[in-house]
């Protein structure tokens, strides 16, 4: 059987602003994983990094370390490569007051 | 000549209680289907920990933009593979394996969602969906929380072939309202309406209706029923459902829980007229409601989909 590969779409749609953070995702299956988040609309306002987290449970977060450039234009995306990342895994964006981004966030997973 | 009419009508008999013999003694020796009880053909049978199976979130209609989208589904995400995980005893596992299909409302109260699996008949005849399931609210208390979770349940969304005479839409549901404003009601329901139809777009090719709005349901007579909860909000007990439905005249034939059978004698279905593209649909989907400010858990072990052709 092939190893499992998939595409979760976590945040669709979505406007960010102030402290924004996509839905929780349960994905301790995959070794790997690529987070894709694209502008669907023109952002507003300086654009904040957006930065990995982890969970012990869902409930209480932890920076993973990567930070990437939200995107600035329509249609831009930004991409973040990371593994061993347990369980649980989530971004967040924190905007400043006037800032902000309308966005699809997906996990693209693999075992 | 009649003799031998007569005794092809015995080796034809005799054929298929061999065949009902030979596939109880299978399916009862296969640990894995031991625990359901298949009609005779299998259309899927799904343990995820062989992965999603065709599960995916329920997506809205939208046409142009997303913002079409009605509210209800734009709140939709998508299902996970889950060990039920738990701050204080760690992994649960599922009731086969390690994993279970996990479908997570957001945080708020009223938030649902929904996970949907996609396929078309061949025979419009019996079908039976059978499922080990559990649900329980995100322990971010150190409370019993157990009307935190407002309702889980499932529906199918069915249409006749494009020859057939009676093509309409059909789409039986049945939850399991477990509490509603802190009210603590366990008993199942069905809904026999939806809303109204919203156009989506400019054009006239997508429409939409949200049929699992809060109103609109109704009690399932004799359907109070109270399931294993267990004493915290990380303790998980598994329970057995099996719904049986004809797809030949789209009526519900049985509806059995854990140790009791329901009457579904007076259960309606909801039914709008054919739609345009949707030929033979045959869906299968289970959702999540919250009650409260706290995301509400649908878990499922395994599914076995079968139809009796």
């Amino acid at each position: 059987m092939l190893p499992e590969s998939h595409t979760a779409i976590v945040t669709r749609n979505e406007h960010w602003t102030g402290s924004a953070t996509s839905q929780p995702y349960e994905c301790g299956w995959a070794r790997e994983a690529v987070i894709f988040v694209r502008a669907l609309k023109p952002s507003v306002g300086v654009q904040p990094d957006f930065s990995v987290e982890l969970s012990p449970d869902g409930m209480r977060w932890v920076p993973e370390g990567t930070r990437v450039a939200m995107p600035a234009m329509q249609d831009e995306i930004a991409v973040a490569r990371i593994t061993n990342f347990g369980n649980w895994l989530r971004i967040r964006a924190d905007f400043e007051d006037g800032s902000s981004s309308t966005v699809l966030v997906t996990l693209h997973l693999k075992a | 000549m009649q003799g031998m009419e007569t005794n092809k009508v015995i080796e034809n008999a005799a054929d298929q209680n061999l065949e009902e013999a030979m596939l109880r003694a299978m399916r009862l020796s296969d640990p894995a289907l031991s625990r359901f009880d298949p009609m005779r053909r299998i259309i899927s049978f799904d343990q995820f920990s062989k992965g999603y199976a065709g599960w995916s979130q329920l997506v809205g209609n939208y046409e142009g933009s997303l913002d079409t989208m009605l509210p209800g589904y734009a709140q939709h995400s998508s299902p996970m593979l889950s060990t039920l995980g738990h701050w204080d005893a760690g992994s649960h596992g599922g009731a086969g394996s390690s994993y279970a299909l996990k479908v997570a409302t957001r945080p708020r109260p009223g938030a649902q969602n929904v996970a949907i699996k996609r396929h078309t008949f061949r025979k419009r005849g019996p079908i039976r969906f059978e499922t080990y399931f559990t649900f329980k609210p995100e322990a971010t208390e150190l409370q019993l929380s157990e009307t935190d979770v407002r309702s889980i349940g499932f529906l199918f969304d069915l249409q006749g072939g494009d020859t057939d005479q009676n093509a309409d839409r059909i789409m039986p549901h049945l939850r399991f309202l477990n509490a509603e404003n802190g009210e603590h009601l366990q008993k199942w329901q069905y809904k026999p309406q939806t809303s109204d139809f919203t156009a989506i777009g400019k054009g006239d090719k997508t429409a939409s209706h949200y049929h699992l709005e809060p109103q609109g349901w109704v009690d399932l007579p004799g359907g109070a029923q109270r399931l294993c909860y267990n004493e915290i909000p990380t303790k998980v007990n598994w329970s057995y459902l099996r719904f049986d439905f004809d797809l030949g005249d789209m009526k519900a034939l049985a509806f059995q829980c854990n140790d009791r059978e329901f009457d579904m004698s007076g259960f309606e279905s909801i039914s709008i007229p054919a739609m345009k593209n949707l030929w033979c649909m045959l869906n299968f989907a289970v959702f999540a409601e919250t009650d409260v400010a706290k995301s509400a858990f649908l878990y499922i072990d395994s599914v076995c989909i079968s139809g009796d052709f």
